[in-house]
This record gives C-alpha cells, sequence and structure tokens, in this order.
C-alpha cells in the first residue's frame, strides 16, 4: 500500500503525463497504481481527468492545437487501458451513453475523436461508429444500446446536409434520444434549424453539453 | 493605379432596379431559418419579394473585367468568381464527380453555369486531399449526394518504414495529374487561362499523403518525419509545375496554393511556422523565379493567427500579382489592411450559401462587396472556400444581383 505521499506523487505525475502528452510516463505510473494498490477509480479521476481537463483549458487558450491534444489523449489512453479493468463494480458505473460517428460521406474524423476521448474521459460509454457512417446505423446503435445521446459530426457543407435527415429518422424512431452536432461548418443556428438538442462548438464544449443533456432526460424521468 | 474604367462606368445607365426594392430586400435580412417561425413571420415570409429586378447592364466584359483587374485597372465593377466546379457540374445536370474525371465536361459546366449566372468563369479544378492518391494511396471519386470532393480510402504512408521507402512518383502519370493536365490543355485549345489544378501546399499534401492524424503527431513527436514528408511533397509540386510550364510556357500558367492544413483549427501557429512557411518560402521563389504568370493563394478557414507569418512571407517574395482568398474567418478590413498590394478574394461563408435565405444571402454578398471594394489592389467577390454543390442556384443568383446592386465602381 503506497502512502499518501506516494499516492499524491503518483496522481501528479499522472496529471502531469497527460498534459506532458508523456506517454510512457503514464505507462509506468499506471502501473505502479496497480502495483502500488492505488485506487485506480481515483488515479483515473484526479490524474488522468483531472489533467485532461487541465488540457482542455490550454486548448480553449490556444496554448495547445489539434497535434498537442491528440498526443495527450495517445498518453491518457495509455493509461485508461490499463486502469479501467481494475475499477469496482459501482465506479465503472457510466454517466451516460453516446453513439458518435462522423456523418455518411465524410471521412474527416479528427473532430470527431476528440470528442469521443472527452466523453470516455468524463465516464461516458461510448459507441464510435466511426467515419463515413451510413444514416441507419446511426439509428440502429441509437436503439440497440439505448443511448441517450447521440453525436454527429460533418466537416463539409456536403455532409452537414445529412445531420437533418439523421435527426429525423432518429427522432422518429426514438424521440427521446437528444442530438448533438458538431464540425467546421456548423453553428448554434444550424444546430437549432436542424432540430438538434445540442450543439458542441468544441470537444471540451461537448461534454458540458452533453451532461446538461443527460441531466434533462433525467429529470424527465426517462434516463 | 489609373481610374479609366470607372470614368467609362458614369456614362452608363443608371440602375434598373426599383428604389423600393433594395429597402424590401434588406427588410428580410434577418433569419428567417429558424424553425419555429410565429405565423406572424410565415406570412411576412411568403410576402416578401422574390429577387426580381433586372441587372444593371455591364460595360466591360468578362475577360475585359478579370483583365483590368490583373494589371491593377479599376474595372467596371466587383468581378465575381465562382469558386464551384463541383456545383457547376451539378448545375449542368453531372454528377459532381466530372469535375476530377472528365476534363471536357469539367470545363463544360463551368462555362455555362459561369454563363448562366453572370459571373467570371473559371475553369480549373482542384482537391483538398491531394497528395494521398499521387504517392499511391486510394481515394474514391463522390459517390453519394452528402459528397462534393474525393475522399481517401487508404493514404500512401501508413508508417514510419512506409515513408522511408516512399519515392517520388512519375509527374505525368501520378495519381490525377493526367486529369489535370487534360484540363489545361483543353483550356489552353479553347484560349482560356491555364490553370494548373496541382494543389499548392506541401503541408496540405503531406498530412493526406501520410494521413492527418499520423501527420499531426508527427509534428509534435516525431519532426524529422513530418520534414521528410514535406520534401516530397514540395519536391513534387515543384517537378508538376514544372510540367505545366514545359507544356504551356510560364507566363501562361497560373497555379494554386491551397493552405487547408494550416488552419488554425489544426495547428499553432508555431507549428505553422515550422511546417508550413519554409516549404511556401521555397515555392513562393520558385514562383517568382519560373515567371509563372499568377498565383491564387486560397486561406482557407480560420488562420487570422498565421496572417502575419503570411504577410512576411509574401513581401519577402513576391513578384507576380497574388491573388488571396479569404474564409468568412478572416474579416476583409483586417485582409486588406495587412495586404494592400494583393487583389484581395473571398470571403462569403459558403454554408449561407447553402442554407441561408435569400435575403441573408443577399445581406453577406453586400457586406463582402462593400468591404472589399476599398481594396487598393482590385477585389473579386467569391465564396470563402468551395461553393457548395447543393447550395440553390437561386442563392448564387442572389450573390450576382448583390454584384450588380452594389459592385460598381462609381
Ligand atoms: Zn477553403
Amino acid at each position: 500500500m503506497a502512502t499518501e505521499a506516494r499516492k499524491k506523487e503518483i496522481l501528479k505525475g499522472l496529471y502531469d503525463g497527460v498534459v506532458e502528452f508523456d506517454e510512457d510516463k503514464v505507462v509506468e505510473l499506471s502501473n505502479a497504481v496497480l502495483a502500488e494498490d492505488v485506487d485506480a477509480y481515483e488515479a483515473i479521476m484526479d490524474g488522468l481527468a483531472a489533467g485532461m481537463e487541465h488540457v482542455g483549458d490550454l486548448y480553449a487558450n490556444q496554448e495547445y492545437f489539434v497535434p498537442e491534444v491528440l498526443m495527450c489523449s495517445d498518453a491518457l489512453y495509455a493509461g485508461l487501458d490499463i486502469l479501467r479493468p481494475h475499477l469496482s463494480g459501482k465506479e465503472a458505473d457510466v454517466r451516460g451513453q453516446v453513439v458518435i460517428g462522423t456523418v455518411e460521406g465524410d471521412v474527416h474524423d479528427i473532430g470527431k475523436n476528440l470528442v469521443k476521448m472527452m466523453f470516455d474521459v468524463a465516464g461516458f460509454e461510448v459507441h464510435d461508429l466511426g467515419r463515413d457512417v451510413k444514416l441507419e446505423k446511426f439509428v440502429e446503435e441509437q436503439m440497440k444500446t439505448d443511448s441517450e445521446i447521440v453525436a454527429l459530426s460533418a466537416l463539409m457543407t456536403t455532409s452537414m446536409l445529412a445531420m437533418p435527415k439523421v435527426i429525423e429518422m432518429i427522432k422518429a424512431r426514438n424521440p427521446d434520444a437528444m442530438i448533438m452536432v458538431g464540425g467546421a461548418p456548423i453553428s448554434q443556428e444550424v444546430a437549432d434549424n436542424y432540430g438538434a438538442d445540442g450543439y458542441a462548438q468544441n470537444a471540451a464544449n461537448a461534454v458540458q453539453e452533453a451532461i446538461q443533456m443527460v441531466s434533462r432526460l433525467r429529470e424527465m424521468g426517462k434516463a | 493605379m489609373t481610374d479609366q474604367f470607372s470614368a467609362r462606368g458614369s456614362s452608363a445607365p443608371s440602375p434598373v432596379l426599383l428604389a423600393g426594392q433594395v429597402l424590401e430586400w434588406s427588410l428580410g435580412s434577418e433569419n428567417l431559418n429558424s424553425p419555429a417561425g410565429s405565423a406572424d413571420q410565415e406570412v411576412r415570409r411568403m410576402s416578401l419579394p422574390r429577387c426580381v429586378g433586372g441587372l444593371r447592364p455591364d460595360i466591360m466584359t468578362s475577360a475585359e473585367r478579370m483583365e483590368a483587374v490583373m494589371v491593377g485597372l479599376r474595372p467596371d465593377r466587383v468581378p465575381f468568381n465562382l469558386f464551384g466546379a463541383g456545383f457547376s457540374a451539378r448545375n449542368v445536370g453531372y454528377p459532381v464527380e466530372v469535375v476530377y474525371t472528365d476534363p471536357q465536361k469539367c470545363l463544360r459546366a463551368q462555362l455555362w453555369t459561369g454563363e448562366q449566372f453572370g459571373c467570371e468563369p473559371t475553369t480549373g479544378t482542384g482537391y483538398a486531399s491531394y497528395g494521398a492518391y499521387e504517392f499511391g494511396g486510394e481515394i474514391r471519386m463522390p459517390r453519394s449526394r452528402w459528397e462534393s470532393a474525393p475522399s481517401i480510402v487508404r493514404p500512401a504512408v501508413e508508417s514510419e518504414e512506409d515513408l522511408e521507402k516512399l519515392d517520388l512518383p512519375d509527374v505525368k502519370d501520378a495519381g490525377m495529374i493526367p486529369t489535370l493536365m487534360g484540363i489545361s490543355k483543353l483550356q489552353e485549345r479553347l484560349g482560356l487561362p491555364i490553370s494548373c489544378g496541382i494543389s499548392g501546399d506541401p503541408a496540405t499534401n503531406a498530412a493526406n499523403m501520410v494521413d492527418v492524424n499520423r501527420f499531426c503527431r508527427w509534428m509534435v513527436k516525431k519532426p524529422e518525419l513530418a520534414h521528410r514528408a514535406l520534401r516530397l511533397s514540395t519536391d513534387h509540386i515543384i517537378q508538376a509545375w514544372d510540367y505545366w510550364i514545359e507544356t504551356f510556357g510560364a507566363e501562361r500558367v497560373s497555379v494554386g496554393v491551397y493552405v487547408t492544413i494550416g488552419a488554425n483549427q489544426i495547428m499553432s501557429p508555431k507549428q505553422f511556422e515550422e511546417f508550413v512557411i519554409p516549404y511556401q518560402v521555397e515555392l513562393h521563389d520558385r514562383i517568382r523565379d519560373t515567371g509563372i504568370k499568377g498565383a491564387m493563394f486560397h486561406i482557407c478557414g480560420e488562420q487570422n493567427l498565421n496572417l502575419p507569418m503570411i504577410r512576411e512571407l509574401y513581401l519577402g517574395t513576391r513578384q507576380t500579382p497574388f491573388m488571396l482568398s479569404f474564409g468568412h474567418e478572416v474579416d476583409l478590413d483586417r485582409a486588406i489592411e495587412m495586404f494592400p498590394d494583393s487583389i484581395i478574394c473571398g470571403n462569403v461563408e459558403p454554408q449561407i450559401i447553402q442554407n441561408g435565405t435569400p435575403q441573408r444571402v443577399y445581406e453577406v454578398t453586400r457586406i463582402a462587396i462593400e468591404k472589399g471594394k476599398s481594396a487598393p489592389r482590385g477585389f473579386i467577390l467569391m465564396t470563402g472556400c468551395d461553393l457548395p454543390p447543393m447550395a440553390p442556384g437561386y442563392n448564387v443568383w442572389t450573390m450576382r444581383k448583390a454584384v450588380s446592386d452594389f459592385g460598381f465602381y462609381d
């Protein structure tokens, strides 16, 4: 069992490892978490996730850009992969479920991957359909998983036109599903016009929006 | 700059549109797109005028107008270029992919569409995912109505070893080049300006070559690999330009430099300085040294943080009159202030042309024209990036109407 000081050191190391995108360091310390009997949940939340939250701030302040955030994300997943299997049942409970993908006709996935990562870090169960996803696939996956949220990404002005279509298809089958849209050509106004329930201006804001959407659902007694 | 053309313009007939019409149009500039419009709004929407009224007659032909802008004279009115080969194809009933596969249809579609909307026709093509196919990867043509351009199916490089083994492709045979050359040969036959459709940004092409996710990671962790990909993609562009110069002569060829990956939506200004600028310096020196006739520098997306570096690049290497095209993310006032010696192009938000009401289109176009007209070296109205193929023709015509109503220089 690690001492309190050692535990702090490990958590700080995980935090720094994510922020400084030092994947090796994160792997080493994640293994130390297990070897030295530090709580895996704490290590994820106060180490990795806290680090990623800081990365979100660095991104918002234009100190980090997409390349750095991708590297931070690699470091984060390296840690999550080691620690997650060691969560106890209750801790592994998810905050909500989200189906995510880039819509049909669009192969751009950087933005989608960053949003996915933020959902992962925030404790959502993520069903990633990838890119160039057939519209029916979003409907099927939402029904199959009973996810509260469907997050749609589009980078092209052409593929954004698939969004109102898929929103209509999902709502027809399940009016309670919440839809979030994002991507370069999308704005709040476009999201409203398309009948989306949420708009993600960037990855960090996607999760805040999602959490609000889930609590709206819960208030309605649905989730 | 002489003013002879606008002097001629003063004898033009006065605008034929009715005075009240502009007023009614501007009343309609509110957002009528909101889904839950009140009944009142609905009635107003129905009663708003359609885009009626004739166009004010031009004084110059399209060719004269473009020539005037190129040589630094003031044309009769702001030229309007369609930045939309895919839109043109769809507009005349072809599938979008013909602009990447069929030189004849590519030109025909753009000439007909230019004629229909009364724009200065451009006839070239190019594509944002350039670099994957040319270096041995795989692309697929747009196949559904949600697609406007070729997409990368498999990049040319999927590992560090792939990159180490990669050589320059045979320039006459690489990827899309035979089709792009076919387009230029047809341009020559028809006496049109010859544009080289090779996309001239090494960083964007390198990212396409190795996959953009991988390129981003290499920029941070293995910059030497990013630079190797950049070296190859720069050498390829120079070879391709040389191929065009040998075929047509430098003085007849224009090239396009489409800086996409460098947008601050992806990379930092520091990365822009390290991975974009040095290779652009090489290419700009090349443009100057070969005497290439003109270059269109498309500054795609959010690049406000990069502008000071682009300005330095431009000041350091300028020779030919550069057309600088901006997205809606860069304010035209700022563009004009920073680049007073360039022909400024842009910057109407494509998404609005696709999704907006005609009233909104008219309004955003008016704003762009009124700002653009103060550019000392000239202004060309364009969308800020590719005109979406699915944009309603009516909205494109509305842009043309705004050019007629606000674009004359008298
Ligand atoms: Zn662009």
